[in-house]
């Protein structure tokens, strides 16, 4: 296994190489850097923390660098060299990276700083870089987050750089904000000063990207300065006139005529000493674009100072000839506005010059058409069996003629009333029979019409002043009028008398007058367009003449009405003549008959009827283009989508719009019209009204509530001709009508006419189009229901739904889908519901995009009332948000993962913990932690499941044993779940984390499972050298702590706090001393593992050799005092010292501020040693320190500690220390070693010691021992010695003889035994005390086998008859190599 | 080398034989012990108030001459004499302690 061989080789050649191989490109560049001369040495050096993060790094898709060591030594990954570093690599590598970003050094120093002495990972957001790494300063922004490395130590000795380049965004930002104050106030027209002053102010918003501007017009000799930003006045770059012809101008006047963009360098001549803008340096060079006029040469040119910390690339470029554009475009509206208000004021002049025209020619036309009428006239009667064809000239030349006759008198009466020549003659008539006259000369037209006509004219009492011949004008024409327009129903004239005069109605049942045109309605020349009428015919004079004529005869014209109703004309006429000038008042009436005046408007409607015999030509609607349209400019540049189920037709169109230089698309139905109308939107659809499934009115329906379709222009083709069909296409908001059969000359003509009003008219909507697609940010449109009605590009760009998708209704195809994230679906599900309430909010959403990617979007929802319909509106922007969100995630994940591994103590309860973590993060079924430690023995299972290895299915365990084949850190993901190789300090380990099937496992789920295997890997090294360190330090403080053999009578204990805890600094010590007496030392140092161990030591020897120079407690502790003071470290710890004189059984002590020892007494009582004690050591070096002495009464025990034992959160010391006393009484009557391991064992929290604790104990007396030649004379000495101990033990008389004796036969059977079994050998007598028994054994090297000699055997025998009589327990243990007799004797 | 051990001859009022004894006695010095009462025939009283310590091996020569010894015994030697058996045999008189007080 190759790889297991690596892994345990631990950091090597290899290792370093092996971490490279993770991207083979950038890897080499990294092997190529001369490490050696880096402080992190060559990589073979490197701890296995960098190892791990340089692995993580360069297998990382994510632009990331990380910086190591004291120097911050640099590594990055190829995303970061492609996004960010550029020119720098790989020069870089390996660089301290103070150097490596020089120039933004000071801005991060302290973020990188904060992160290395804090330890905490830190996130910017938008932060503003100046970054050299294309080969200038460039203006950056950077989101990114700093977080920790830690290496083996658990110190921080690096930092992982996670980075997302915004400079993008944050400057797209910016000059879209420019863009839309430029467009903000795009409905006020004003004139070419105001706009440019308008404009201009919202560049000055704008010196980043426009440090200045100067925007020059172009003139007859050549261009003129018209406004500056951001420059002084009167600079030298800035002259008021650049003459066409000069070469040598500032700026490229002649070669900006031609409409092209020109880069010029700054800095020298007059263009030296520029402003700066918002930056430190002036710009570097300008860009000159023309401000372009709509097929024509510019208006001028736009100057733009560049920001010389970007570079001029294509969106700087496109900014700038926006900015220009918008400029020319609020040049093009002032300019327009200015034309339109010229266009009004020589309307009015023409409207008078062409009244003033006709009736100066209108008596010229008399003659002429009188000599066409009458000899038409002639020869119709002439020719009565002429050719029908014939007739129908005639006909038609007569009637032109007449019809031409009457716009003359028209004409000429109005010339007559403006010029004030009109020949009145008011004359008193019977107005109500002078009407009803005039009426019945229409009844029959009216009748033929199929209209009813109700005259009602009584008699009126007082006679009306008018002139005859203008009243019959007055009638006719409203009579006329009233025909025109009325389909079906009546007509009706009545004659009212009313107080002061009379009033005459006409009214009818038609198809009435707009409310918009009511005011219009007698105005010269105006005609009502769209309106259904008999005939087109007319010239707008009529009712204008009308009122002329009403008013000449002091009264007044009204008319009310109402679409679709009817209309009404009222004319009130004074009585009297008093209103009336008296030269033309007439007193009496003069006697008429018959009015010539009648027959041509009578003539006239008849023609409007159906069956007026003898017309023969039907009227159809006049086409309405003027010529000059159809042979006018070449068309504007324009797509044309046809929709026509005919395939003829569909061609022929097509051929006559390409023909005309049109891009035309053909389609055969209304809905696939619709979509390809929404997918690409063209400048005019061209749509037959008759189409199966949706047909032209309904497309145009449709098109027309879509936002986006909503202005295309649509000619509308149909067979149906007359009126109706054509108001019925107009009503549903066609802009045009064409009846079929049509010339193609017509198609062309309106086609053209159409795309340009509608060119002109949807300026503001392509600025709008324009401005949302250039847009950084996602942008959608709602309606109140949540139907998405419109998206920009950039929208289609994050979420692949595009145009050709809407509308699309809730729920939206790219909400998550509720079976396979049930939680994202009710987040999205939430949000859009309360959206819908509220109508805005901001929320962080998770979206599925069109290729089935998660995105993380933020998305700001804002109402908006649409103006054109007044609904609501809901206006969102997105910003995908994806991979801040996953850093934070990461974030959270490793720093939860983090803070769980350092809790645990150990390998495996990191591993149990690292399950948990990783099944939670992933939901998963379960997680597996399989640990390969060799040869072909099953992996050792960690595991969130209870399964064993045999339990896994065997493509389980081949999938998760196949991860060994794999680099490590590097995830491997099947159908259900995903794994990934990592170090365990015993072999390699396999990560797998079963998903079940419904989940996903992305892009950024590996990545976050490499960080997190990566951070398991650098945990479970750190938790093994911690583990080991503990175990060689504890090594170490046991091998330091105390002797290992204790004089008799002491025990001791040491006990590390639980792991992970480290060990601590206690310490104890027994020392023999001149004249049998003994030192005793217990000893606390502040502090924990290594340092306090080596303290502790130097502490412990001093300690020992001041007791020997000058064995008394105080003074020893005073010189420590002093020792203490030169060791860091040492201050502040306590110390016990005493002096044990074990003969005379006194204890002199002394106490650095160390808990009192304990004694525990045979009559059950307690005494604390605490006398003599001062401050710790090193407090107050030279103080003189106290000393008391203590009595030791026999078979008492003393008890001296470190405050491990006795210290318990919650607690005072006092109650430890009765807890220890009260321990130490209940185990009196137990030898020294087993009272020790008592007390321990009785003062041991539940959780185990969370200090270390050392223990010392004395039993007063020691026990006796000692071993004699097996010789009848040594058992003298041997029983003399007991009786000394016996002595010390204080106990009755009697019990110390009967011990004595019993004690004294034990050893004559050994002598007797020894001496003849084995010459020459040792006797070993021992004795213990406790409170309540003594214990005596005697040990020889022989054995008892009974001699032959019985009487001897009679003796003995007396001999152990009366050990066993005296002693109340005896054990004769015989063995191979000796026997042992234990007596234990109870004290009374 | 022997244990400490002291033995004088003497005689009672009545004109019994004493051998008064005064130290150890035990397997290193039991022979002299004997060789003292051997020495003495007839009735003889050993006087053990100035023995501190007499054990199995004393006990034997004094089991050995038991039917003509009686015994002045101190408190200290009471009961290794009572668990031998030998006050069975032989009439044991009490001897005032060391410190002059006569044992109740």
């Amino acid at each position: 296994m190759a790889y297991a061989d690596d892994g345990e080789g631990g950091p090597g050649d290899s290792a370093g190489v092996e971490a490279f191989a993770a991207d083979p490109e950038t890897g080499a560049d990294l092997a190529a850097v001369d490490w050696a001369a880096t402080p992190l040495g060559p990589p073979a050096q490197w701890p296995q923390s960098l190892l791990t993060a340089v692995r993580i790094l360069l297998s990382s898709r994510f632009s990331m660098w990380l910086a190591w060591g004291p120097e911050l030594t640099f590594f990055c990954n190829a995303a970061y060299r492609r996004n960010t570093l550029g020119r720098k690599y790989p020069w870089a590598l390996g660089r301290p990276f103070p150097e490596v970003w020089a120039e933004v050094w000071a801005d991060v120093e302290p973020l990188v700083e904060g992160v290395r002495s804090t330890g905490e990972a830190i996130w910017a957001e938008g932060l503003q870089l100046f970054l050299e790494r294309s080969g200038y300063p460039e203006e950056t922004y950077h989101t990114f987050s700093y977080s920790p490395l830690w290496d083996e130590a658990g110190t921080v000795a690096g930092v992982l750089c996670v980075v997302s380049e915004e400079t993008e965004r944050v400057i797209g930002e910016r000059r879209m904000a420019t863009l839309r104050d430029l467009g903000s106030d795009a409905g006020v027209v004003r004139g070419v000063t105001e706009s440019l002053d308008f404009h201009c102010r919202q560049l000055e918003n704008n010196t980043e990207d426009l440090p200045f501007t100067l925007t020059y017009l172009y003139d007859d000799e050549g261009a003129r300065l018209a406004r500056t930003t951001g420059l002084p006045p009167d600079h030298p770059a800035a002259p008021p006139r650049l003459p066409a012809k000069d070469p040598d101008g500032v700026w490229p006047v002649t070669t900006l005529a031609d409409g092209t963009a020109v880069t010029v360098p700054l800095g020298s001549g007059p263009l030296a000493g520029l402003p700066c803008g918002a930056w430190d340096q002036p710009p570097e060079q300008a860009l000159v674009v023309p401000l372009p006029r709509p097929g024509g040469s510019p208006y001028g040119f736009f100057v733009a100072g560049l920001n010389r910390y970007r570079a001029l690339d294509a969106g700087y470029r496109g900014f700038v000839e926006l900015v220009a554009g918008h400029l020319a475009a609020g040049i093009a509206s002032a300019r327009a506005y200015r034309d339109q208000q010229r266009r009004a004021e020589e309307l009015a002049e023409l409207d008078r010059a062409k009244t003033a025209f006709f009736s100066n020619i209108s008596h010229e036309f008399r003659t002429p058409l009188t000599l066409i009428s009458g000899p038409v006239e002639e020869l119709r009667r002439q020719l009565p069996d002429a050719a029908e064809p014939v007739h129908q000239e005639l006909e038609s030349i007569q009637r032109n003629a007449l019809r031409l006759g009457k716009l003359v008198n028209t004409l000429l009466d109005f010339s007559s009333i403006e010029a004030g020549r009109m020949q009145a003659c008011y004359e008193p008539v019977d107005l109500a029979a002078v009407t009803a006259e005039l009426t019945s000369v229409f009844r029959s037209a009216v009748t033929r019409a199929g209209l009813a006509f109700e005259v009602d004219c009584p008699p009126l009492t007082r006679p009306v002043h008018v002139d005859r011949e203008m009243w019959e004008k007055v009638v006719l024409n409203l009579l006329s009028n009233a025909l025109k327009f009325t389909f079906e129903g009546s007509i009706g004239v009545r004659v009212r008398e009313e107080e002061d005069g009379a009033l005459i109605t006409v009214s009818d049942t038609g198809v009435g007058i707009p409310e918009e045109e009511m005011p219009r309605l007698f105005e010269r020349f105006h005609r009502i367009g769209g309106v259904r009428a008999r005939s087109h015919e007319g010239s707008g004079i009529g009712l204008a003449l009308v009122r002329e004529l009403v008013t000449l005869h002091g009264g007044e014209i009204t008319a009310d009405s109402a679409p679709a109703a009817g209309t009404r004309f009222s004319v009130r006429l004074p009585f009297g003549s008093a209103h009336l000038p008296t030269d033309a008042v007439q007193q009496s009436a003069t006697a008429r008959t018959g009015s010539a005046t009648a027959v041509p408007y009578v003539q006239e409607a008849m023609r409007w009827l159906p069956d007026d015999e003898g017309t023969g030509v039907r009227d159809r609607a006049e086409p309405g283009v003027p010529a000059a349209a159809v042979v006018g400019a070449p068309p504007l540049a324009a797509r044309v989508l046809v929709a026509d189920d005919n395939a003829d037709m569909r061609e022929y169109l097509v051929r006559i719009l390409t023909a005309a230089g049109y891009e035309a698309e053909a389609v055969s139905d209304g809905h696939t019209a619709l979509r390809a109308a929404r997918a690409r939107v063209p400048d005019l659809i061209v749509s037959d009204v008759m189409m199966p499934g949706l047909d032209g009115l309904a497309l145009l329906g449709a098109l027309r509530s879509d936002t986006r379709t909503a202005a295309v222009p649509v000619l509308l083709l149909s067979a149906r001709a007359g009126q109706e069909a054509s108001i019925e296409g107009l009503a549903a908001g066609a802009d045009d009508y064409l009846v079929k059969p049509f010339a193609a000359a017509e198609l062309v003509a309106r086609v053209r006419a159409n795309v340009e009003m509608s060119r002109l008219r949807s300026h503001h909507v392509r600025w709008r189009t324009a401005l949302v697609d250039t847009l950084q940010e996602a942008l959608l449109v709602m309606d109140e229901d949540g139907v998405v009605i419109e998206v920009n590009t950039a929208f289609t760009a994050l979420l692949g739904y595009g145009p050709q998708h809407l509308p699309c209704p809730a729920p939206h195809p790219w909400w998550p889908e509720a079976a396979a994230d049930p939680d994202a679906h009710g987040q999205v599900t939430d949000a859009f519901a309360r959206l819908l309430r509220l109508g805005s909010g901001n929320h962080t959403l998770p979206f599925t995009s069109l290729d089935g990617r998660t995105l993380w979007v933020r998305a700001a929802f804002n109402d908006a009332h649409d103006p054109d319909t007044g609904r609501r509106m809901i206006v969102g922007t997105f910003r995908d948000v994806t991979a801040e969100r996953y850093a934070s995630l990461r974030e959270r994940a490793l720093a939860s993962l983090s803070t769980r591994l350092a809790e645990s103590t150990g390998l495996d309860e990191a591993l149990t913990t690292a399950a948990d973590r990783l099944s939670e993060q992933w939901r998963a079924e379960h997680v597996l932690l399989a640990v390969f430690t060799g040869d072909d023995r099953p992996p050792r299972l960690t595991s969130t499941a209870p399964v064993g290895w045999q339990d896994l299915s065997a493509d389980r365990r081949r999938a998760i044993t196949g991860l060994l084949g794999h680099p490590p850190l590097t995830p491997v993901r099947d159908t259900t779940g995903a794994g990934v190789l990592l170090e365990h300090p015993d072999g390699p380990m396999a990560l797998w984390i079963e998903l079940g099937d419904a989940r996903r496992f992305g892009g950024e789920d590996e990545l976050l499972l490499a960080l997190l295997a990566g951070h398991l890997a650098q945990a479970l090294g750190r938790t093994h050298q911690i583990d080991q360190q503990r175990e060689t330090a504890l090594a170490l403080q046991r091998a330091i702590l105390g002797p290992s053999l204790l004089p008799e009578g002491f025990a001791a204990r040491y006990e590390p706090a639980t792991p992970p805890l480290e060990i601590g600094g206690d310490w104890y010590d027994v020392v023999a001393l001149p004249d049998d007496r003994i030192g005793i030392v217990v000893g606390d140092c502040v502090g924990r593992g290594l340092q306090a161990a080596t303290v502790m030591g130097q502490l412990r020897s001093a300690c020992r050799a001041l007791f020997l120079q000058d064995p008394g407690p105080a003074r020893t502790l005073t010189a420590l005092d002093d020792f203490a003071s030169g060791i860091p470290g040492a201050l502040c710890t306590t110390v016990f010292c005493g002096v044990l004189d074990p003969a005379a059984g006194t204890l002199t002590y002394s106490s650095a501020g160390h808990p009192p020892g304990v004694l525990a007494l045979p009559d059950g009582g307690v005494r604390l040693l605490d006398r003599g004690n001062a401050l710790p050591l090193a407090i107050r070096p030279g103080l003189e320190r106290p000393e008391d002495v203590c009595v030791l009464p026999a078979r008492s025990s003393l008890l001296l500690y470190t405050d491990g034992l006795v210290e318990r959160r919650r607690q005072s010391l006092d109650t430890g220390i009765a807890r220890a006393a009260a321990a130490l009484q209940s185990g009196r009557d137990l030898p020294a070693r087993e009272l020790a391991d008592h007390v321990m064992a009785e003062l041991v929290p539940s959780s185990g010691y969370d200090d270390d604790v050392a223990l010392l104990l004395y039993r007063h007396p020691g026990p006796l021992d000692i071993a004699f030649p097996a010789e009848s004379g040594q058992l003298a000495v041997a029983r003399h010695a007991l009786r000394d101990w016996l002595t010390l033990c204080d106990l009755p008389r009697r019990t110390a003889q009967d011990v004595l004796i019993a004690a004294g036969e034990a050893c004559a059977n050994a002598v007797e035994h020894g001496h003849r079994a084995a010459p020459g050998g040792t006797i070993r007598l021992s004795a213990r005390v406790s409170t309540e028994t003594v214990t005596v054994t005697v040990a020889d090297t022989g054995s008892w086998k009974p001699a032959g000699d019985p009487a001897s055997r009679a003796l003995r025998g007396r001999g152990i008859g009366i050990m066993r009589a005296l002693s109340d327990h005896v054990t004769i243990t015989p063995g191979p190599s000796g026997t042992t007799v234990e007596m234990h004797t109870r004290i009374a | 080398m022997s244990t400490q051990l002291a033995l004088h001859h003497g005689r009672t009022a009545e004109g019994t034989a004493v051998l008064i004894v005064a130290g150890e006695v035990d397997m290193s010095n039991s022979a002299s012990l004997a060789a003292a009462i051997e020495g003495v025939p007839g009735p003889l009283v050993v006087d053990l108030t100035r023995v501190e310590y007499l054990d199995s091996a004393g006990l034997n020569v004094l089991f050995a001459h038991a039917d003509r010894l009686e015994l002045v015994a101190p408190p200290l030697l009471r009961p290794v004499l009572t668990v031998s058996g030998l006050t069975q045999l032989v009439k044991v008189r009490p001897a005032a302690d060391r410190d002059g007080r006569a044992e109740p």
